[in-house]
């Protein structure tokens, strides 16, 4: 057994090694998402695809998770045939890539001659070819539309590099030089971690380092292992959406149905939506990820991340999904899908963790391009933002404002006003919190942000990949929704919709002195509104992050000279509670379908929420997530009634008879 | 004259006068005085008092029997303003801005500057001005300064009423594009003279006159923030001291290195944010420079925290991205890289039975387990202590009296905890060595971030514990040379006296270098006639000043810059030299590209007059006078028979052999086994291995 001390040495030079790596790629990286957007990020791992470390906080949760599934792909193609001096590169998403994009690099290590802690750089890089500059695009419907497909190759052969592969590699992409200079980076990176690593193994004994390695996993899955004990054993399900269609909306669902036994947790995503000729699809990798960042967030956030603490964790993906597609169904879309995972995953967790989770975010990247020719140059510019969101409330805090959440790399969203303002014809006009975006609760969700840009120059065009535009962010506990995403323009004072999707918008023709507005989503909020103090509302309208009309509606708080009215608060808030719309609920087999979630209501209900066939409603759950649902069909009668399939009363943690609120969400008619 | 004129000191009783030192820090106030006429340096360590530091300061100098009337001049550096927003003590402020952007203080850059990654209960920090008190007016200025919309007066005064209304006692004014035109912002300031009287008004284009709205403005809003609180703190200070009989000005050290009057300080209190680990960076590049050392790694460790920092060619990495707690300061510092490991850090087991080092501190109360002042969980120092490293006949920093058995207890348990695999001195060897890790990262990482390999520099160290690890840390690095300089533990306080007043201005001018060149002159032209007139006032002449030009440049499309040093060389050098520059910092070059120029620098200092090196005293030439005792001190799981040498007594050209304590006022040095030290002739300890 190794002792304490040398374990903690050895443990602080793997991560000390992997941050070296960051700043070498940094120093080196010839394109300036490697160098200023810090879109990549290094890792060690070993011959088994265990990830020993990582550097928490720089380097990104969903480049460094699938690294696993990267090596695993490495193992199956080249099994033993893998010796000193071979170098690896892979990128496609079926076989544990992320998008073409992420380029991985793996330099194994031997000592001893057998496979040993080596170096791995996942780095985005700017183009890899495909149907539109910058590869990703929200119009692909087929990966070939999205650039070069890498499947695990060996790159370089015992020291000497495959020139001929390059050469195919960088004919095929825009901006070869900058290409050849970041993969020469990432070499140079994996080269240095390689002579640290290397020094360890003389310094220690190969054998002692590997008895870190499997000592700092086991202790990770020890810790995983006792914190999902501290769960109640069952089966929780959950399920979240993707937006999809044209003239109604459509979702695409993601199943979670996650059971504790014990000291393991394993989450089934069978039921999940069939893959989709559009990019919200993903490889195997990503959704394993979204659940363990889900469960790591949970249950043990302050550990390293490490392989360990993912064994207690199985995740099934059907393929043929979107959690899981086959070829050629384009993944640039991934970010989306993983964020959906989360939702499901945190949801269906949620009864087990006691209702202790948080309001959901954002849901995807919010990327948002203007490109056109340049009036003063000619050339194209590409003017692209990608904004935060608000976080969402919890169990003792508000959320935060316009902020990268938790599940995410600590990333610059916005640039500066000064820097674009010089660098493309558009003018900021606005940039400021929205109001009343953070979703209602007894602690309140972060408000999202209104970036209204107008756009000086003819001829440009607008893109937009986004989700959480026409469902929101759900509350938990009984909290309230956030605001949803918009992307929209105001062509003088005239609002224009790009798409009748408001997250999927693909090269929409915006004309001169429009004015592009982005509003990102509030978190969701947690439990039940009508419990927020009354002197936190109060302090939120004095904030200006809450008006006085929300504070009344959505809180049930009067104010009065700055403070909370309580005798006219107490008698608006039972007022508010006995206006909610209450049903009971009764299962119903027929409407178990394979897409999204069917609910017939009655009449008064639909008539009380104001929806009709086609509109999503939710189910409120006073310990977790709300349940979503699409109404199939308003039944005649006003006895205040609900039929959702069986599963979803499991869903809610209830059973049949049991009565719960339900409110509207969208009209589903876009 | 008069003196040498009567021949004879016996008719002129000439007092010493004295240049005095004062690092004010979180614990202990330090002093360091030098006789000007004999060069002899004099230190001191007093409690440090917050909210009464001119009282500790008095003491301090009290203690060194120096009178305030004495002191010719008196420098300090001081953490008060760091505290201040760490601590959020600092004024209520009003901000006054463009309209549409009010929010744009919160928002920010939307990252979360904290770490947070998997933490969902993670509360991003709120900015120091609330948004109730962030009021907008009606102006605009397009990206080439131009005037989009006019000053709207009427918004002026709404909104200047309505800070008062909100009881503001600083205002920032940030107005968008500012940096490239200061007449709107100034046209407020002047509004705010009328309609709030007193309250002081900090300017974006006056704080930083830099691109890049989010750092100018949060960097304008800590400084309004600080206003209030510095100016009464600098003011209290001088008014103590005057009353005392001192009759010169406080200057103050900015995290540049340089100095700042009071004038300068009171108006611009953000830059004195980071002068705090500043002065020992300074004091390293004097010693440095004195014995011919030009590239070093400064280590200062301290109770809490560690500050390395990388020098090249006597000059200390600079910067002017900096942060405090999550908010971006944008003022010219010194490229310090801070870990949060000290003497006081605490070794504890984690839930998985990791043990780990810090970054708990047991600060200054209650302090480790030795001070007995009711610490029990065992921190670094406490296992020096174990290992016989400090010894417990001294006390520490003159006061604190060490309790042997107290940190070994403390030790004991933790190696209980442990299960019993290791001993306690296995135990406190090993807590040193995690703590040394520690550092050993941080000091790899600062130098491959700048394309150096570490084992070409001399590590400089300093604080209370840096002489302590120094040679561990070298061991681990792979530096083969230490220089343990005089007065370790006073060191930043001696810094002080070692720094020039400086003066940083800067004008934005983003376009291509070609196109850009001709105009440059004018604008150096400009920034040095303004930095001449202010050498000027803090009586300064010609030949005191000196002003040094620099551009920071990029190739076109990229968003950071390199600063490059401006030595009156034609257009085509300076190009040349950018790509080599780009080289160095970042592998590659590329001469095909278009640079650009984005901001003009000048630094322009008020040379002071440096005391007199002191000479090393060598009362005796023995080296066994030096000998304090022999005692078992722990190195590599056995006790080893061990010299203790009393540093001040050790002769020029002593050598010593490790293993060896090396003890003085303020710090301990460790001689590891394998090392040799010799006395140079400034009375430094140089160790080879």
């Amino acid at each position: 057994m190794i002792d304490p001390i040398t374990l903690e040495v050895i443990r602080e030079a793997f991560v000390s090694t992997v941050r070296e790596m960051r700043v070498t790629l940094v120093r080196t990286a010839y394109s300036s998402i490697l160098y200023e957007g810090e879109d990549f990020s290094c890792v060690l791992m070993d011959g088994d695809a265990q990830i020993v470390a990582m550097s928490k906080g720089q380097d990104h949760p969903l480049h460094i998770v699938p690294i696993g599934w990267s090596m695993k792909a490495v193992r199956e193609r080249f099994g033993d045939d893998i010796h000193p001096g071979d170098v690896f590169l892979h990128n496609d998403p079926y076989t544990g890539g992320t998008h073409l994009n992420d380029v991985a690099m793996l330099m194994p290590l031997f000592v001893d001659g057998r496979l040993f802690v080596f170096p791995v750089v996942r780095a985005h890089w700017g183009d890899v070819g495909g149907m539109s500059p910058g590869s990703l695009s929200g119009g692909a419907t087929e990966i070939y539309q999205e650039g070069v497909r890498i499947p695990p190759i060996r790159i370089m052969e015992r020291g000497r590099s495959n020139e001929a592969v390059l050469e195919v590699l960088f004919a095929n992409m825009r901006g070869p030089r900058e290409r050849r200079g970041d993969f020469r980076a990432m070499i140079g990176t994996c080269r240095k971690a390689a002579e640290r690593v290397e020094a360890l193994a003389a310094r220690y004994g190969a054998a002692t380092v590997r008895a870190a390695v499997a000592e700092l996993m086991d202790r990770a899955e020890a810790r995983m292992r006792r914190a999902i004990r501290a769960l109640p054993d069952g089966e929780y399900r959950y399920e979240a959406h993707l937006e999809s269609g044209r003239e109604r909306l459509e979702p695409l669902t993601v199943r979670a149905r996650v059971v504790v036994a014990g000291d393991t947790i394993t989450v089934d995503l069978a039921g999940t939506s069939p893959q989709t000729a559009a990019p919200t699809n993903v490889g195997p990798a990503m959704a394993p990820t979204g659940a363990f960042t889900i469960v790591k967030s949970f249950l043990d956030p302050g550990s390293d991340v490490n392989s360990g603490a993912f064994r207690p964790l199985t995740v099934l993906t059907p393929s043929g999904t979107i959690v899981n597609a086959d070829p050629p169904a384009p993944c640039g879309g991934m970010v989306e899908v993983k964020y959906c995972v989360e939702s499901a995953v945190m949801g269906a967790l949620a009864p087990a963790l006691d209702g202790r989770v948080a309001g959901d975010l954002k849901g995807g990247g919010n990327h948002c391009y203007v490109g056109g020719p340049h009036p003063r140059t000619g050339e194209t510019f590409i003017f692209y933002e990608y904004p935060a969101g608000g976080t969402g409330g919890f169990d003792g805090g508000d959320g935060s404002n316009t902020v990268r959440a938790w599940t995410e790399s600590d990333m610059t969203t916005l640039q500066p006003i000064e820097a674009i303002e010089q660098l493309y014809p558009v003018r900021v006009e606005r940039t400021s919190l929205r109001e009343d975006s953070g979703g209602a609760g007894r602690w309140r969700g972060g408000l999202g942000l209104t970036r209204a840009v107008r756009i000086l120059a003819p001829a440009t065009r607008l893109s937009v990949l986004a989700e959480k535009t026409v469902l929101p962010p759900f509350g938990v506990c009984g909290g309230g929704a956030g605001a949803t995403n918009r992307f929209w323009i105001l062509r003088g004072v005239r609002p224009v919709q790009p798409s009748p999707l408001p997250g999927k918008v693909s090269a929409f023709p915006i004309e001169p002195d429009d004015v592009l507005m982005m509003e990102s989503s509030g978190g969701g909020g947690f439990g039940d509104p009508l419990d927020r103090d009354p002197t936190l509302v109060a302090a939120d309208v004095a904030e200006g992050y809450v008006t006085a009309a929300a504070a009344e509606a959505a809180y049930g708080v009067v104010l009065r000279g700055g403070g909370p009215d309580p005798d006219a608060t107490r008698p608006l808030r039972e007022a508010l509670r006995r206006r909610r719309s209450r049903v009971r609920l009764t299962a119903a087999p027929d409407l178990d379908g394979p897409r999204g979630r069917a609910i017939r209501l009655d009449a008064a209900t639909a008539s009380a929420l104001g929806v009709g066939a086609g509109a999503v409603v939710e189910l409120v759950n006073p310990r977790g997530a709300p349940l979503r649902a699409w109404v199939t069909d308003v039944m005649t009668g006003e006895d205040r009634r609900a039929e959702i399939a069986p599963v979803a009363l499991g869903m809610l943690g209830v059973a049949a008879g049991a009565e719960v609120d339900v409110r509207a969400v969208h009209s589903g008619v876009l | 004259m008069l003196g040498r004129a009567l021949g004879s000191t016996a008719y002129c009783i000439i007092a010493p006068m004295f240049i005095v030192g004062i690092d004010v820090g979180g614990t202990f106030t330090d002093l360091t005085a030098v006789d000007e006429g004999t060069g002899r340096v004099v230190v001191t360590k007093v409690p440090s008092r917050p909210h009464h530091e001119a009282d500790a300061v008095l003491t301090g100098l009290a203690a060194l029997g120096i009178a305030p009337r004495d002191v010719r001049r008196l420098v300090h550096g001081t953490t008060v303003g760091t505290n201040a927003v760490l601590e959020r003590r600092g004024a209520r402020v009003a901000i006054l801005t463009t309209a549409g952007f009010r929010d744009l203080i919160e928002i920010g850059r939307t990252k979360r500057n904290i770490p947070a990654l998997f933490v969902p209960t993670f509360v991003r920090p709120k900015p120091v001005v609330e948004r109730k008190h962030r009021f907008e007016v009606v102006e605009r200025l397009a990206a080439d300064g131009s005037v989009l919309v006019p000053l709207d007066v009427a918004s002026v005064e709404r909104a200047l009423d309505a800070a008062v209304g909100a009881g503001a006692e600083a205002i920032a004014v940030c107005l968008l594009h500012a940096y490239l035109d200061p007449q709107h912002e100034h046209a407020i300031a002047d509004a705010a003279k009328g309609r709030c009287p007193g309250v002081p008004v900090s300017c974006s284009a006056d704080v930083v006159a830099e691109y890049r709205e989010f750092e100018r403005f949060s960097t304008t809003v800590l400084n309004a923030y600080l206003q209030p609180l510095m100016d009464g703190y600098l003011a209290g200070l001088e008014e103590r001291l005057r009353a005392t009989g001192y009759a010169h000005g406080v200057l103050t050290v900015a995290s540049s290195g340089g100095m700042m009057t009071t004038e300068t300080a009171r108006r611009l209190p953000i830059k004195t944010i980071f002068s705090g680990p500043a002065g020992g960076v300074s004091q390293a590049c004097h010693v440095g420079g004195a014995c011919g050392v030009g590239d070093l790694i400064t280590y200062d460790m301290g109770g809490t925290s560690t500050d390395v920092c990388l020098v090249r060619g006597l000059t200390p990495l600079a910067t002017s991205e900096g942060s405090v707690g999550a908010f971006p300061v944008k003022v010219p510092q010194i490229d310090m890289h801070t870990v949060g490991a000290g003497g006081g850090s605490i070794a504890w087991l984690d839930v998985d039975g990791s043990l780990q080092v810090g970054p708990r501190s047991a600060g200054a109360a209650p302090g480790p387990a030795a001070y007995g002042q009711g610490g029990t969980e065992p921190t670094v120092t406490d296992a020096n202590v174990v290992l016989g490293r400090i010894g417990s006949t001294r006390r520490l920093g003159g006061s604190i009296a060490l309790d042997a058995a107290r940190a070994r207890r403390a030790v004991t348990d933790l190696a209980a905890r442990l299960g019993g695999v290791l001993g306690v001195e296995a135990l406190a060897e090993g807590i040193v060595r995690i703590a040394v890790a520690r550092m050993t990262s941080a000091i790899r990482e600062i130098s491959i971030q700048r394309g150096h390999d570490p084992r070409d520099f001399t590590l400089v160290a300093f604080g209370g514990a840096g002489p302590m690890h120094a040679l561990a840390l070298a061991e681990e690095i792979g530096i083969p040379r230490v220089l343990v300089p005089r007065h370790p533990g006073n060191f930043s306080a001696l810094g002080l006296l070692a720094s020039d007043v400086k003066h940083d201005d800067v004008r934005t001018r983003v376009g291509p270098l070609r196109e850009r060149w001709a105009a440059l002159e004018a604008i150096f032209a400009d920034m040095e006639a303004a930095a001449r007139r202010q050498l000027a006032l803090e009586g300064f002449g010609v030949q005191a000043q000196r002003m040094r030009r620099s551009l920071d440049l990029r190739y076109q499309g990229q968003a950071f810059e390199l600063n490059l040093e401006l030595d009156g060389a034609p257009l085509a050098t300076v190009e040349t030299a950018f790509h080599r520059h780009h080289e160095t910092t970042y592998g590659h070059a590329n001469p095909d590209a278009t640079i650009e120029l984005v901001n003009a620098r000048l630094t322009a200092h008020g040379v002071v007059p440096k005391p007199a090196a002191e000479r090393h005293p060598s009362a005796s030439p023995a080296l066994d006078d030096a000998l304090i005792e022999r005692r078992p001190v722990w190195f590599g799981g056995a006790p080893h028979d061990c010299p203790v040498w009393e540093r001040e007594r050790l002769p020029e050209r002593a050598m010593l052999a490790g293993p060896a304590i090396v003890e003085e006022f303020g710090a301990t040095t460790v001689v590891l086994p394998g090392w040799t030290g010799v006395v140079d002739a400034h009375g430094n300890l140089r160790l080879e291995r």
